[in-house]
């Protein structure tokens, strides 16, 4: 079968993954919008947008929070298809041709490609550092300063790294990418844009659904 | 015109009355604290009290002696918690050298404190923002001396333009040494640009004795954060949006149709 059956959806992301995905790109996005007032009184009217640097001095802390847990579920469901293979590990070699659209010269990938599998390994080591130097500046009345010294050059150096790879996501899943983003917003995708972007996958896919 | 205050530790007798005249003309309600066998009011600064005398108990030559000194906000030329504060107008440095909070503007975020090389400012847990001495902006506004300078009964303490302290302090290190304190000096440290809160020392060498630290300076995290990280997050930034926009640009989105996989396995199948 050369030509996939284009009246066919094939499942991608099911409401479990796509509600923890939104529920992280929110929470993301106001921690973002907040914490871009705290790391420069040139961004603080950004808080004066959100409320007020007095209220979002409360909520950024508490955002975080339900930032990292959401990482964690998201995380707990798909750590384990996130490991490199070894098409992977040459994907990675080979990002460029990624970029240039040269799609030829790449190893097939899997339900994830390469580069996925590497924004979710960053946004969950950055995620994890947000999250102890985060708790560390929420009570600067208890912490010890040598902490306290660390996370307030940690945490924005962190925020740095997740802010730009998510940039770099955002970019992918709307432009760079069509169609992608009906995958984590109604959940499916259609089979030419699975053969393309994850033929792995949508070989295993067909086999496990006899078409 | 820089005003500032200088505390001779030389003159100090431990009486206090500093401390009653800080909390009288700030209205701060005084909270009892533990008595931990020190003659010291408290072990340290409170977000409702701005100023102690410290006792410090020095062994020297098998005698113990008390170094007094006064903790504080040391105002300085070049102040920690400014540099640390995200919220404009929270932190204000006043044209006559004092380092005012204004708590209308203060988000509570306890940066100051980190940001503070003297360790100085207090979060208050009820209206959770942060508090430290105001060198009596309210009074030295209308021409009115601090009121722990008018309330000193040894002449400690004195008030005034800081060219002029600093030669009165000049003086008072050319008479101590003179009397055999060779290791006389002033406390001004250059590290935060001056501060200006100036203090006579006998054993200058060892601030520490006294509880000041001897090199105070802006953490460097704080300047790392505040300097060179402000650029790369910048740099970072702008380029990754114009980065993915010029790729959109020139190669557009990816194509099934135009990209195809001639590997891909459905042709293989």
């Amino acid at each position: 079968m050369t030509n996939p059956n284009p009246e066919i959806r094939i499942p991608r992301f099911d409401a479990y993954e796509r509600v923890m995905h939104w529920m992280a790109a929110l929470s993301f996005f106001y921690a973002t919008l907040t914490g871009l007032a705290l790391w420069s009184p040139k961004l603080y009217w950004m808080a004066t947008m959100m409320g007020g640097g007095y209220h979002i001095r409360g909520s950024h802390p508490w955002v975080g929070v339900g930032f990292a847990v959401v990482m964690g579920v998201m995380a707990r469901r798909w750590a384990n298809g996130m490991r490199l293979d070894a098409d992977d590990r040459i994907w990675l070699t080979r990002m460029h041709k990624y970029a240039t659209h040269d799609h030829a010269a790449l190893p097939p990938s899997g339900r994830f490609n390469a580069g996925q599998k590497m924004l979710f390994w960053a946004q969950l080591a950055t995620t994890l550092a947000l999250f102890v130097s985060g708790f560390v500046l929420w009570f600067p009345e208890w912490m010890p300063r040598s902490l306290r010294l660390l996370s307030i050059a940690a945490h924005p150096l962190a925020a740095i790294g997740s802010i730009t790879s998510i940039l770099v996501h955002v970019y992918m899943g709307t432009a760079a990418v069509p169609h992608s983003m009906r995958a984590m917003l109604r959940g499916y995708v259609l089979p030419e844009w699975a053969r393309f972007h994850h033929p792995k996958w949508y070989k295993a896919w067909r086999a496990s659904h006899h078409v | 015109m820089i005003v500032a205050k200088l505390i001779d530790t030389t003159l100090c007798i431990g009486c206090k009355a500093c401390e009653v005249a800080c909390q009288e003309w700030n209205d701060q309600e005084y909270t009892m604290g533990t008595f931990d066998g020190s003659y010291q009011t408290k072990p340290e600064l409170e977000a409702n009290f701005w100023n102690l005398i410290k006792f410090n108990e020095v062994e020297k030559d098998g005698a113990t002696s008390w170094l007094m000194s006064k903790y504080q906000c040391m105002h300085c030329a070049d102040a920690g918690c400014l540099a640390a504060c995200p919220a404009p107008g929270a932190i204000v440095p006043l044209a006559n050298g004092t380092i005012d909070f204004v708590h209308e503007n203060c988000i509570g975020c306890g940066y100051c404190i980190t940001g503070c090389p003297f360790d100085v400012p207090r979060l208050n847990a009820t209206t959770k923002k942060a508090y430290k001495c105001t060198l009596c902006s309210d009074r030295t506004a209308v021409g009115l001396e601090p009121a722990c300078i008018k309330t000193c009964p040894t002449n400690c303490l004195t008030f005034g333009e800081r060219d002029e302290l600093l030669r009165m302090a000049e003086t008072r290190t050319g008479e101590l040494k003179a009397d055999g304190f060779a290791d006389a000096g002033i406390y001004n440290p250059q590290g935060v640009g001056g501060t200006n809160v100036l203090y006579v020392l006998k054993h200058a060498s060892e601030p520490e004795q006294y509880g000041l630290p001897k090199d105070p300076v802006i953490p460097w995290t704080v300047s790392l954060w505040k300097g060179p990280m402000k650029w790369m997050g910048t740099l970072m930034f702008w380029g990754t949006v114009l980065g993915a926009f010029f790729h959109f640009v020139i190669y557009g989105p990816q194509d099934p149709e135009k990209h195809g996989h001639p590997e891909e396995p459905s042709d293989k199948s």
